[in-house]
């Protein structure tokens, strides 16, 4: 519905000055186009003032004590207020996009990873390039957090989502620990599906909200996604992903009607021996859980290849700081270098929240490699992680929801996945322009 | 309508008195409408009137600025599945309408019995009206819920089910769930309103229709029926309006899947207004949903008058 | 149908106690089939409360035994932790009352504007009022998402974003309807004569409708009062965008504290919404009278 639209609105951003919706890819070395950036050229203030701060974590009951405290600790360090304000992470992005765009927040906010395009179109945020200068972030964290060359988003925690599986279970079934190949993998589920009792082998995404994790099984299977600027979704690789997960789903190895949430329930319940899930995740798992011992037999493994030998395709996940110009920016700033790569606040904040920290050396410290758990999923996912190729695009939202209607139809038996798949790379590609 | 007299004294203005006196009348009509014709106005029409116009543009959520394109935003909407969508909308919007009309109309004659507890059923019947909306969106989402939802867990237990149903990973039964989510948030509104019109039957009525003889269902519609009919006609005008534009259980619920087939115009709008940052599109959507409703608004207005004559 | 069969035993005792107390009403009761009565009372029960049992079932659940399946109807550990914790959650608290601000509020100017407008479309004739009538309507129609991207700009430019007030400018708003044609039916009942004789005793037009009219309508200003104040106290997406974190209703409040990236709280959700919820159902238990009382003197049409 859309392809008219797109056309017109690179002729025009492009007309005005203000750069396309192609915005520069962040792990892809595509066309530069200049993104919105904030003002480089302002006086630098005498010293610490009052900002603003906008994080989901302030509100929800995990994190908001150790949030808190950080946020304490830095206000009482430079003896300055900081406002603290949250929303709902569902809504974060919305209200944060009509707040900066109609000018109602300056100051530092958190944002997801696969986010900062969205937010860095509106043209406002700083360019964080000479406070990420020094501080021993890893190359991959800085470039989770830039557009362009242009460092709009310090890297607060960086890790992945990937595949987290329920040794116990394994073991049971009698299968390897971790599947190496897609074939392997099948099997492992096949396996586990024998065990009874309801288990859900692989509590895999099909509600619409998480069926982005497709993509990267699409991937797996040798479709890029995005090539250039075309949208190959509707290739034979993708084709095969999806008739791939069909047959997962119709043997039901994955079930209907899972989220991330419900996946985190059912594994919890140890009623599924593996989902897909970052390290955030971790903590909620077992407190839910009524099995104590479950922390224990929670291992990441890397995603099954399609080839042996293949490089596992794995997505990034991570939550960046980015400071919206205007009133308290420059100390805002300083807060968002602070947070992220302090060596004390760092070890403290991952102690608390078990989120993997980005600077090489709060990474190395005996904190974070004595955290088996962490140290696992760096080694086996963390380390082949990638942004989606469509985060690069204003509009990812939109192809997101997009591509899981399709996926959607196929597994109800509403569309083959030819259709289906070509289908949803069209909707793409209109949306790309 | 025993109100005309005034309007109509009013329509022999020659002498100057009268005239004085109907010029202070009219200032007082004028003040009378004026607070709430300047809410509708700045808090509605004001905005409306902006949103409709970006569907004559290409402009985003995200960049200043906007460009002409005509009607090509709305041929676009028109053929991107726009008769689904309609056709989804309808499916909701009635579903979600009539529902929750049968349950409060059944309430209301139940609770217009006399028996003992009648006064406090009253009141309990309003708790599902009176949790907040979104709560009653979560609470369904974990009744319904395909792997661990109590309903699911009943069902088994009561051997009518073998294996847990995805009751929102079907299309008809997450239609259905949508329906009977939003139903159980509005039944009781209905009930309170249907209520009240039925203390305006007369008794005597019912009595001497029992005496010729007419059973209950002969009574409810000879008696009854033509004395609430009024209130009946609102209540159903405003939940088909109120439902067509419902977003908060879709959204919470079946996010519109699956694939898309419980998608109604206010989520999608929403999709292409928050997830698409397309204004246009989403304008263009809205102005083809206001001349819907329009046309229902005229519809009933011609009706209504008919009623009143 | 063993339930039926006892349920229609059971009834003759329940019409006796009626008819102790309102012999009139003996004759007319005793040929409504009973039977019918009590089914339909246990089947719309059974829908209406069956959901609020396993909010109050979920809230009582210790987290860890909160996704057994299949789920136990009957609780076997029951623990109230989870209330516990919603009282040590300030915000919960700071929610309730900005609900309970924005609501009541809501409802007193809802009904303060409606009244005037009902009264004008009620007793008076003029060019326009049909147009009007039906603007005020049709208000309802235009869809929310979008409302909300201009509304959000308007009231940023009014310099009224993160506060009450634009809270309840849009809910008043959104409750116009509802209740301008309520009170406007409440008003055609009562007798154009009650104005006249007004007028005769020299009031004006102020005065006629302050101390003649409004004492009278009085249940009905009640009754449409309280529909404004559930607008106000259900909604969620005008909340959020509105009013800012700092004036957050309950409903985006709830979902801000429980429902997080990680996992949703189930149990402490269900704990915090049912206790938010007490206060406003006895109210609405109490007042229901005046609920039904107030729309029932409107529904009689002149």
């Amino acid at each position: 519905m859309t392809a008219q639209l797109s056309r017109r609105d690179m002729f025009r951003y492009s007309a005005v000055g203000l750069g396309g919706i192609a915005l520069a890819g962040l792990a892809t070395g595509c066309a530069p186009v200049a993104a919105g950036g904030g003002s480089a050229t302002k006086a630098p203030p005498a010293g610490p003032t009052n900002f603003d701060f906008v994080s989901w974590g302030m509100s929800e009951e995990a994190t908001k004590p150790a949030l808190q405290a950080s946020v304490n600790a830095f206000a009482k360090k430079d003896a300055i207020e900081i406002a603290t304000s949250s929303y709902p992470f569902n809504d974060y992005l919305n209200q944060l996009t009509l707040q900066v765009r109609g000018g109602q927040f300056t100051g530092a906010a958190q944002l997801d990873v696969a986010w900062l395009s969205s937010l860095a179109a509106l043209g406002k945020l700083d360019d964080l390039g000479a406070k990420a200068e020094g501080r021993g972030y890893t190359d991959a964290a800085l470039q989770a957090g830039q557009i362009d060359g242009k460092q709009f988003g310090l890297p607060w925690t960086i890790a992945a989502i990937g595949l987290v599986s329920n040794t116990e279970l394994f073991d049971k079934a009698g299968v390897s620990q971790a599947p190496a190949t897609i074939e392997e993998f099948e099997d492992a589920l096949t396996a586990i599906k024998g065990l009874g009792g309801g288990i859900v082998p692989y509590a895999a995404s099909t509600k619409t909200a998480q069926l982005k994790d497709i993509l990267v099984w699409m991937q797996t299977f040798g479709s890029p996604i995005i090539d250039g600027e075309k949208c190959t979704i509707g290739d034979a690789e993708s084709i095969a992903a999806v008739t791939w997960y069909k047959k997962l789903f119709d043997a039901g190895l994955i079930a209907p009607d899972v989220d991330r949430a419900a996946a985190r329930a059912l594994f919890s319940q140890g009623k599924t021996a593996i989902y897909d899930d970052a390290p955030v995740a971790r903590a909620s798992v077992l407190k839910a859980s009524p099995d104590a011992s479950l922390g224990g037999k929670m291992a990441p493994i890397a995603r099954p290849v399609k080839k042996a030998g293949d490089t596992p395709q794995e997505l990034l996940w991570g939550h960046l700081l980015v400071v919206v110009d205007g009133k308290g920016a420059d100390t805002a700033g300083d807060f968002a270098q602070w947070m992220t790569s302090d060596p004390a606040q760092t070890i403290s904040y991952f102690t608390a929240l078990g989120l993997p920290p980005t600077t090489e050396e709060a990474l190395a410290s005996s904190a974070v490699s004595g955290n088996v758990f962490v140290d696992a999923f760096t080694a086996n996912i963390t380390k082949d992680a990638k942004a989606s190729p469509l985060w690069k695009y204003v509009q990812y939202g939109q192809m997101e929801t997009a591509i899981a209607e399709q996926v959607q139809a196929v597994l109800i038996g509403s569309a083959s996945p030819k259709d289906a798949m070509k289908a949803a790379g069209q909707k793409v590609q209109s949306l790309i322009g | 309508m025993t109100t005309t007299t005034i309007g109509r004294r009013q329509k022999k203005p020659h002498s100057s008195n009268v005239r004085a006196a109907r010029l202070s009348e009219v200032r007082f009509i004028v003040l009378l409408l004026l607070p709430g014709t300047a809410l509708l106005v700045g808090v509605v029409l004001y905005p409306l009137l902006r949103s409709l116009a970006s569907a004559f543009f290409a402009e985003s959520l995200l960049y200043p600025g906007a460009t002409w394109v005509g009607l090509q935003n709305v041929i676009d909407v028109l053929q991107d599945g726009f008769a689904e969508l309609l056709s989804q909308t309808l499916i909701f919007t009635i579903g979600a309408t009539i529902v929750p009309f049968i349950v409060g109309l059944a309430l209301a004659l139940v609770l217009n019995e006399q028996f003992r507890g009648q006064r406090f059923l009253r009141g309990a019947f309003l708790i599902p009206w009176l949790i907040p909306g979104v709560v009653v969106s979560f609470l369904w989402m974990w009744i319904f819920d395909a792997n661990y939802g109590v309903l699911n867990g009943v069902l088994m237990q009561l051997h009518l089910i073998d294996t847990p149903i995805a009751w929102l990973f079907n299309t008809d039964t997450a239609r259905g769930a949508l329906i009977i989510a939003k139903s159980w948030n509005s039944f009781p509104w209905v009930m309170v309103m249907l209520l009240a019109a039925l203390q305006t039957v007369p008794g005597e009525l019912h009595e001497a229709a029992a005496m010729d003889g007419a059973g209950p269902i002969r009574r409810f519609f000879a008696v009854t029926w033509p004395h609430i009919a009024g209130v009946a006609g609102l209540v159903i005008l405003l939940e088909f309006i109120w439902n067509f534009q419902h977003f908060d259980t879709i959204f919470v619920l079946t996010g519109g899947g699956p694939a898309g087939t419980t998608q109604t115009f206010a989520t999608e709008v929403y999709d292409t207004a928050f997830k698409g940052y397309d204004l246009g599109h989403a304008g263009a959507l809205g102005l083809l949903w206001m001349g819907l409703l329009l046309i229902l608004v005229v519809v009933y207005v011609r009706f209504s008058e008919r009623g009143e004559k | 149908m063993a339930t039926l069969t006892s349920l229609a035993v059971e009834a003759p005792s329940t019409q006796e106690h009626v008819s102790e107390r309102t012999p009139t009403a003996r004759r007319a009761v005793r040929r409504r089939p009973r039977w019918a009565l009590w089914t339909a009372l246990i089947v719309l029960g059974l829908f209406a409360f069956l959901p609020v049992y396993w909010l109050a079932v979920t809230s009582v659940t210790p987290e860890r035994d909160a996704f057994t399946f299949p789920p136990r109807l009957f609780p076997s550990t029951v623990t109230f932790e989870h209330y516990l914790a919603v009282f040590q959650t300030p915000a919960i608290f700071e929610y309730l009352r900005n609900s309970i601000v924005v609501s009541t509020i809501t409802a007193v100017l809802s009904v303060a504007v409606s009244m005037y407008m009902g009264y004008a479309f009620s007793k008076f004739r003029f060019r326009g009022r049909k147009s009007l009538m039906y603007f005020v309507l049709s208000s309802q129609m235009f869809p929310q998402a979008l409302l909300l991207v201009t509304l959000y700009v308007v009231f940023a430019q009014a310099g009224l974003l993160n506060t009450y007030q634009s809270l309840v400018i849009s809910f008043t708003t959104f409750t116009l309807p509802l209740c301008v044609w309520m009170l406007k039916g409440f008003f055609d009942t009562l007798p154009d004569d009650l104005i006249e004789a007004a007028k005769i005793d020299g009031a004006g037009p102020w005065r006629t409708f302050h101390s003649v009219i409004l004492p009278l309508a009085a249940p009905g200003l009640v009754a449409a009062g309280l529909f404004a104040f559930v607008r106000g106290w259900n909604d969620f997406m005008f909340a959020l965008t509105l009013a800012g974190p700092e004036k957050q209703t309950l409903p985006p409040g709830l979902v801000n504290t429980y429902v997080s990236e990680a996992a949703t709280a189930w149990p402490e959700l269900m704990a915090a919404s049912l206790l938010v919820s007490i206060p406003v159902c006895a109210a609405f238990i109490l007042l229901q009278r005046y609920l039904v009382g107030g729309i029932t003197a409107g529904a009689v049409k002149g």
